[in-house]
């Protein structure tokens, strides 16, 4: 018989029936109801069989008599009476009783409006921080999860120290994906992908400065899971000059048409053709590309030493990753040894012996995202001391909200104690109190758990904002998200109200009837630690904000060592070719403009510059390859920059072999161990050895973040297209910006880009201004929760003791003396909590300061101020209580005696 | 036997009860009471009226074994007690009383 045919009755009306009937009855009539739609089927056929069921299940919304077994059976005789169970009598029973106790859960919410409104409000706004902070984290451990076999993939790191330097990159040589590929078992598959900076890119008439260009393998794709839309994804960057756009890029550049076939100009690099279109790049990512050539379109080196690329590997399943990390260090024998010979002059054994290392490491590529902080990230990596920061922020805040919850719900419990009494004396068991109460809290709990989505509905784009994600509403209804949340609300909820629940429903009847409890004084002992504890974490994050102001106060303000202000920089120079001097001659001509610089490289931002190895001649330290940073300028870098000498000299025309000369920072003469430096030979390693004269040393300037040391640099004479960097003296910026676009215009159709050197250098601490921001906003509301509990405590207090402070009235107490008496209890926690706070937070942002070369020392005051801002809110709030009670004609409060 | 009164609709359960001689269940009832009165009733009447029944100790009831039938749900059989026969006996006897007084119109 095939019973997947059988027809059925409509399941909702099955549903309603079930939950309509008790357990008792369900079966028998369920079955009959069947029995007769089955009959009703070959009779009439299943249309109407259908309405019929459904109407004789409508039959049975009627009361129905209860049938229970057992009272049949007692009266019957079968059962003796005691025997009956009352409890499991209950389905009905607890309906009946969870409406009663939401009828009364309800009429107590709206009695009390003020404690309601304050217990709603701080709980939702802790929901509500919770669950913003919550998608964050989630997001950002979500990073590269995506991937098929994300577990098997890892990026191979070089890691090793030359010259005093440590060197930590992200990229490794070229060369090294292919032997890895090549000759190593475990390796499953390699992909490489390699930046060339950012392109003009041309379609036909108009053309775009793009940023995010990379130059990939031909099995990228299938390595990464980014589906293709369009093209084959096997085959599309297997020729050289071949082209992937993103989905985003093709609607941009082609509109509604079809891209594959067509051509786009990538500045230097010439024609590239379209082979494919790939979905925009997940957000949760450690790179974001919108092309990608073909690897075969470009040259990466032909030398382990002086070529890179970002190589992956994914290896087989379950083949151990360490057995790799051992393997590789023949790889640094077989292959970088014999460079080191050719380019440093010593075998790879006296290299080490010299204090040198170098070798690989493989690091997964989930822990990209959060872990990792080498030289030359695809991008500014997130950081998962702040994952925990926020999550422990998330938790604290949910708490400081759960805390204010059960101290106003024990607050109130004096009014509530008769209420307790009388259901007691009428029969009521303590574990339905419990019920009666736990109902009232999970009520309460459920109806801030709405605010709070209301509230992060409405935050949801500014948070994005401040975050740099892009969350939407459906982010929180995907997934478990949302299961997730109204579970963890029931939690809160039954958690939060068990204490209440468990002291409220354990007053004894007669005592609570008679008057004689003094619930203020013995809940005060908990009460009082949850207040200290809610200000604990309030100081703390108060200091945590200023420590962070400062900080950021200080490196943006610190010497830097050259002059940010004023100074005008145009991007992309390279694209006027040979115009570019005749370009800067022109702007130099403008009255508005001081000086003119070709500069590759400028502080902060985008620039060129690379790293060479120095050796220096004719000293100690002969053998000794001296890691640093060098670039290319012209004779007006430093003055247009203001950047002082130290010694020595410019760089400048009068000199024709300063096309051999070179510049050096404080600290390169000092780690290089020069005394006298002005004419000292040097010369770079590497397959294009070339010796210099040094002919100035330039005062240390701050070329990167303050997260750095100063690091030795050297610098060349000869100019780089790269840039132009122009100091003004004129406040009239748009005017003269109007006046260089209109020169740039004569030169090429390329777009005309510019930046500021002070915005470039304050975008490097974005991040820290983020963090800065958001532990403001996080202290305020943390503050403010702590503050609305304060306030429904007071409150209350204020109310238990009105009588007293009627009589005191009379007896002549005045007003001040009232408003101190009632008071003086809060501060001395809100001072308890300064003294608990104070250690833990020096700690946690001592810590914090550490991860900057330079930073500011913690000094007392900032703790002094965080305690007395903590007094003053508390005292504001509290007092606003106090001077109400103590206002109060005590005729009102003491006429009811 | 003033104790307890049967209204029609329970009456016409109770003779169907006492006819099908245990083997008398929710849905049988229906089934017969619809073909033998073409009366359509709601199943829920039946139960109602079956509880009510058993309340005043004029049926009695066992859940029987488990069927493939009907999903593999249980049945409930009513079987008529001693008290049920009586007060359907005694209905009986008011009625036949009843009867023969009406003079012979009909």
């Amino acid at each position: 018989m095939a019973h997947e045919h059988k027809p059925q009755p409509p399941l909702w009306a099955q549903r309603l029936l079930h939950f309509r009937l008790s357990e008792g009855l369900s079966e028998e009539i369920q079955g009959d109801l069947d029995e007769l739609f089955d009959l009703w089927v070959e009779e009439m056929g299943i249309q109407k069989a259908r309405w019929k069921y459904i109407g004789q299940v409508l039959g049975f919304l009627r009361p129905l008599p209860e049938r229970k077994e057992q009272y049949v059976q007692i009266r019957n005789g079968k059962l003796p009476p005691a025997q009956i169970d009352v409890s499991s009598n209950s389905l009905q029973t607890f309906k009946v009783m969870l409406q009663n106790y939401i009828k009364i859960a309800w009429r107590n919410l709206l009695r009390n409006r003020t404690s309601s409104a304050v217990n709603i409000i701080g709980l939702a706004v802790g929901m509500a921080t919770c669950l913003l902070l919550v998608l964050f984290v989630l997001s950002e451990l979500s990073y590269d999860r995506y991937h098929t076999n994300s577990k098997q993939m890892y990026r191979m790191t070089m890691h090793g120290q030359m010259g005093g330097k440590e060197i930590n990159t992200a990229f490794v040589s070229a060369l090294a994906g292919i032997v890895l590929a090549k000759e190593y078992s475990g390796v499953e598959a390699v992909t490489r992908l390699r930046t060339e900076g950012s392109f003009i890119i041309k379609s036909g008439n108009e053309s775009f400065k793009e940023e995010h260009v990379a130059f990939v393998d031909s099995n990228f794709f299938q390595f990464f899971t980014i589906p293709l839309v369009k093209g084959n994804i096997r085959t599309a960057l297997t020729e050289p000059n071949a082209l992937v756009i993103s989905e985003t890029i093709a609607h941009k550049y082609f509109g509604n048409e079809d891209p594959i076939g067509k051509s786009l100009t990538l500045g230097r690099m010439g024609l590239f053709k379209i082979s494919g279109v790939c979905k925009d790049v997940p957000t949760n990512t450690h790179f974001h590309y919108d092309f990608f050539g073909s690897f075969l379109s470009i040259n990466p080196g032909n030398k382990w030493l002086n070529s890179g690329a970002y190589t992956y590997l994914k290896i087989e399943e379950g083949y151990p990753i360490d057995k790799l990390r051992t393997q590789s260090a023949k790889m640094v024998e077989k292959y970088i040894g014999p460079e080191i010979k050719e380019f440093v002059g010593i075998d790879l054994k006296e290299f080490i012996k010299t204090g040198n290392r170098i070798g690989f490491n493989f690091q997964p590529v989930t822990d990209i995202h959060l872990h990792s902080d080498l030289e030359g990230e695809l991008e500014a990596n997130g950081n998962i001391s702040y994952v925990y920061i926020f999550s422990v922020i998330a938790g604290f805040i949910l708490l400081l909200a759960s805390i204010n919850f059960m101290n106003l719900s024990t607050a109130g419990s004096s009014a509530r104690a008769r209420e307790v009494g009388v259901r007691k004396v009428l029969g009521s068991v303590q574990r339905q109190l419990i019920g009666q109460f736990l109902t009232e809290s999970v009520l309460l709990v459920f109806l801030s758990l709405g605010v709070a989505l209301g509230l992060v509905l409405l935050l949801l784009p500014g948070f994005n904002q401040l975050s740099g994600k892009q969350f939407g509403i459906l982010t929180l209804a995907s997934g478990w998200m949302l299961p997730g949340i109204i579970l963890s609300a029931l939690c809160l909820g039954l958690i939060a109200g068990s204490y209440p629940a468990l002291f409220l429903s354990s007053f004894a009847p007669i005592q609570v009837l008679k008057g004689k409890l003094q619930t203020g004084l013995k809940t005060g002992g908990l009460r009082n630690v949850l207040v200290t504890i809610q200000f604990v974490v309030s100081v703390c994050m108060i200091i945590g904000t200023i420590v962070v102001y400062q900080q950021l106060h200080f490196i943006q303000s610190k010497k830097i060592g050259f002059d940010k202000e004023q100074v005008l920089v145009i991007n992309d120079t390279y694209v006027l070719k040979s115009g570019i001097n005749s370009f800067k001659n022109e702007i130099e001509k403008l009255a508005s403009v001081e000086r003119v610089s070709l500069a590759g490289y400028l502080p902060a931002g985008s620039s060129s510059w690379g790293v060479e190895g120095i050796k220096i001649e004719n000293h100690a330290s002969q053998s000794e390859v001296f890691r640093s940073k060098a670039y290319w300028i012209d004779e007006d870098y430093l003055p247009t920059l203001g950047i002082q000498l130290a010694q020595g000299r410019n760089f400048s025309k009068d000199f024709p072999s300063d096309s051999a000369g070179a510049l050096i920072n404080e600290t390169a003469a000092h780690i290089y161990g020069l005394k006298n430096p002005i004419g000292t030979r040097i010369s770079t390693v590497g397959d294009r050895s070339n010796t210099y004269t040094i002919v100035g040393v330039v005062k240390d300037f701050h070329f990167e973040s303050m997260h750095q040391q100063i690091t030795p640099m050297v610098i060349f004479y000869g100019g780089d297209n790269g840039q132009i960097a122009i100091r003004l003296k004129t406040s009239n910026i748009p005017d003269l910006l109007s006046q260089i676009e209109e020169r740039w215009k004569k030169y090429s159709d390329n777009p005309f880009s510019y930046s500021f050197l002070d915005d470039r250098f304050n975008a490097i601490y974005s991040s820290e201004q983020r963090i800065g921001k958001l532990f403001g906003i996080f202290a305020g509301l943390a503050i403010f929760i702590a503050c609305l509990g304060l306030y429904g405590l007071a409150w209350f207090v204020a109310e238990q003791r009105t009588k007293e402070i009627g009589i005191r009235k009379v007896l002549g107490a005045t007003v001040s003396s009232i408003v101190v008496l009632l008071s003086r209890d809060f501060i001395k926690l809100v001072i308890i909590a300064m003294l608990i706070a104070t250690p833990i937070a020096w700690y946690g942002m001592h810590q914090w300061l550490q991860d900057f070369a330079y930073h500011i020392d913690l000094q007392w005051w900032i703790f002094v101020v965080a305690g007395l801002l903590a007094i003053s809110i508390a005292l504001f709030t509290v007092s606003f209580q106090s001077i109400k009670a103590a206002l109060t004609n005590p005729v009102k409060s003491l006429r009811n005696d | 036997m003033n104790r307890d009164y049967l209204g029609e609709f329970e009456e016409l359960i109770l003779l169907t009860v006492a006819f099908m001689d245990g083997a008398a269940y929710g849905a049988a009832i229906h089934q017969d009471i619809r073909q033998r009165t073409g009366r359509s009733v709601q199943l829920s009447a039946v139960h109602i009226a079956l509880y009510r029944l058993e309340e005043k100790k004029l049926v009695t009831s066992e859940i029987g074994g488990a069927t493939a039938q009907r999903g593999g749900r249980r049945k409930r059989f009513f079987t008529i007690t001693h008290e049920g026969r009586h007060i359907l006996s005694e209905i009986r006897q008011v009625r036949e009383q009843l009867w023969q007084l009406i003079p012979k119109m009909i």
